[in-house]
């Protein structure tokens, strides 16, 4: 069985310096997003516990060659690469589409596993996208994962309870940071990273739609500096602000 | 000419950089404050194969280079210099024997200490000496296969710990300094209490006695009386790993420094906005910047090193510019400080006291300089 991984280069978010209220992203390293590898983590370990092979597939810049490194390092076996200098911020349908038709060049696989949401856009979207366009039953924010046989079960951690199902494979799976620790690589998996195997995918990807950032700043919230001297005025303001007495 | 890292040695500093902040800065001060490392920060390190990082995979190491030990070493210095500094005399010991020791050798003594399951000593230094190799009083006298070794050997890393040792003998047929392997814990090994130092906590120096200790003949070092090579060529790798601790030290004081200067306010502005305090972050990032890629030349040199007099030179530039620079650093980072900076609540503190160290140990600054001096003036 195959265990495919779907991560995404971002730059790195500790390296980001702030100029004029603009993030400078030039000369920033690339690496992935922290739930890319928690879901990398997830995969590591279910493919101790199985036997399986681990392929990361990738959609990026050229850059993404040097990058896919760190995955490598950090436990797959193999990636699956789509590489294109144009391919820069592609809207989440896009990137779906491309991750895909990588993975329906992967022969038996059985689970797929995203991260919640991107390092940098977090939309969230790119792995149920996938599992719709390969009709495939999805389960998202995933604290743990086992795999039996050809039966999948998975625990989610929703807002009130947690939910545990079970879904035969193949799947796709969105996982949450909680879900593990991602071990540290090791010098010599490091070097070691290089060599492993690279499938470079010759893709189409024109006609893509790309996202264009208008604007990356924090709403600004603004104070109403009401003083309150009274627990009369107190009262008057919030019910002015329809917050009593609706 | 380029000074960008490649994506390998990104990703072992970032590996290192992720140790560090996950297990080793938690335990940092404990280290400091007990003087003793706990053994899931060895058993961390081994698993990361930071031992051996150096040293060939057939011998256990993982051939990484000494430009990604750089990489890393500095990375641990910056956050304890107890476990960093292990490490270095570890690769210190193995070091002399991965250069002057048969295959055997080898085999026998490294793959142990490059997973951390050993760690390697070095021991030159004695109570009468710690630099002229001319006067050592421990003796080796021959006895049949074996060699039996009795002296002192003083400030000695490591020695607290099974492995291998690197030790220093006039040998009673050449009369000159030759260099034994000499299994720790073996008869007639003991050794002190770990001596109370200022700074460097965590990584021990102990004195250590050798009474009547036998050593096979196949554990000669290189040739018999050829222990000044071994003597010069080890120390001078040495250099690599004692410089990229202290740099580890001026990269942790310098951003201690940035961090206070931001933080720290006065009359409802952060000292940062001084000139005073900005001269004084502008000289930090000045002594950065040189001692690092003085430094990371210093692990490429390494690499290829051929002409061991050069190399030996280079090393000593290096160590003694990058150890000076510390205590400098150090001190101007408590300056940034103020009062606070000589309380123990804070880090440069604790830099200062590692800074100091530097510039005495693995080859005193003077002794540094006469060897400069004398490869420029002599060729």
């Amino acid at each position: 069985m195959n265990i495919v991984v779907a991560m995404k280069q971002i730059p790195d978010l500790q390296q980001i310096r702030i100029r004029n209220r603009k993030p400078i992203l030039d000369d920033v390293a690339l690496t992935f997003g922290n739930i890319d590898k928690n879901a990398l983590e997830a995969g590591v370990q279910l493919k101790e516990a199985t036997g399986s092979n681990l392929i990361v597939v990738s959609v990026g810049t050229e850059a993404l060659e040097d990058t896919i490194k760190e995955a490598l390092a950090a436990g797959a076996d193999e990636a699956y690469l789509v590489l294109d200098d144009e391919i820069g911020d592609m809207e989440s349908s896009s990137s779906a589409r491309l991750i895909a038709e990588a993975i329906k060049k992967i022969d038996d696989v059985g689970i797929i596993l995203f991260g919640e949401g991107s390092g940098d856009n977090y939309s969230g979207q790119v792995g149920s996208r996938v599992a719709a366009i390969l009709g495939l039953p999805q389960a998202g924010y995933a604290k743990s994962i086992n795999i039996n046989g050809n039966i999948a079960t998975v625990t989610r951690s929703l807002e009130d309870c947690e939910e545990v199902l079970e879904a035969e494979l193949p799947i796709v799976v969105s996982v949450i940071a909680d879900i593990n620790e991602p071990r540290i690589p090791s010098v010599t998996q490091i070097l070691k990273a290089g060599r492993k195997p690279k499938e470079m995918l010759e893709l189409d990807v024109t006609g893509d739609s790309m996202l264009e950032t208008i604007s990356n700043l924090a709403p600004e919230m603004q104070r109403k500096q009401i003083e309150i001297e009274t627990i009369e005025k107190l009262l008057k303001v919030l019910e002015n602000e329809g917050l009593l007495r609706r | 000419m380029e000074f960008t890292l490649s994506k390998e040695q990104l990703l072992i500093q970032k590996m290192a950089q992720e140790f560090c902040a996950k297990h080793l800065e938690p335990v940092a001060e404990q280290i400091d404050r007990d003087n003793k490392i706990p053994a899931e920060i060895i058993k961390g390190l081994s698993e990361l194969d930071l031992f051996g990082l150096p040293f060939k995979e057939e011998y256990g190491g993982a051939d990484a280079g000494y430009d990604c030990y750089v990489l890393a070493m500095e990375q641990l210095g910056k956050v304890s210099s107890g476990p960093a500094i292990t490490i270095s005399v570890n690769c210190l010991g193995l070091g002399a024997i991965d250069k002057f020791g048969t295959p055997a050798q080898k085999s026998k003594y490294m793959p142990k200490a490059c997973r951390g399951e050993h760690l390697a000593s070095f021991a030159f230094t004695e109570p009468g000496t710690g630099s002229d190799p001319k006067q050592i009083t421990t003796r080796a006298v021959k006895e049949g296969d074996h060699y039996i070794l009795n002296g002192t050997k003083r400030f000695i890393s490591n020695a607290d710990y099974p492995g291998p040792m690197v030790a220093f003998a006039m040998d009673d047929e050449s009369s000159k300094p030759t260099a034994f392997i000499v299994d720790k814990f073996c008869e007639g090994y003991s050794i002190s209490e770990p001596w109370h130092k200022i700074g460097y906590r965590g990584g021990n120096l102990l004195d250590v006695y050798l009474k009547d200790v036998k050593v096979p003949a196949e554990n000669v070092l290189g040739k018999m009386g050829g222990g000044f090579p071994v003597l010069t060529y080890g120390i001078a790798f040495g250099k690599v790993g004692i410089s990229s601790v202290a740099l580890g030290g001026i990269l942790a004081a310098y951003e201690a420094a940035v961090k206070y200067a931001k933080e720290k306010t006065h009359r409802g502005e952060p000292i940062a906005k001084f000139q005073a305090v900005q001269l004084r972050i502008a000289d930090l990032a000045m002594k950065y910047e040189a001692c690092r890629w003085l430094t990371y030349r210093l692990g490429c040199l390494a690499n290829n090193a051929k002409d061991p007099m050069l190399f030996a030179k280079e090393a000593a530039v290096t160590k003694t510019y990058v150890c000076e620079t510390f205590v400098d650093a150090a001190r101007i980072a408590i300056d940034v400080h103020g009062s606070y900076g000589l309380m123990n609540d804070y880090l440069v503190t604790r830099l200062y006291r590692d800074a100091i160290l530097g510039p005495q140990v693995e080859g005193v600054a003077d002794m540094q300089k006469m060897i400069i001096a004398g490869v420029v003036l002599n060729g």
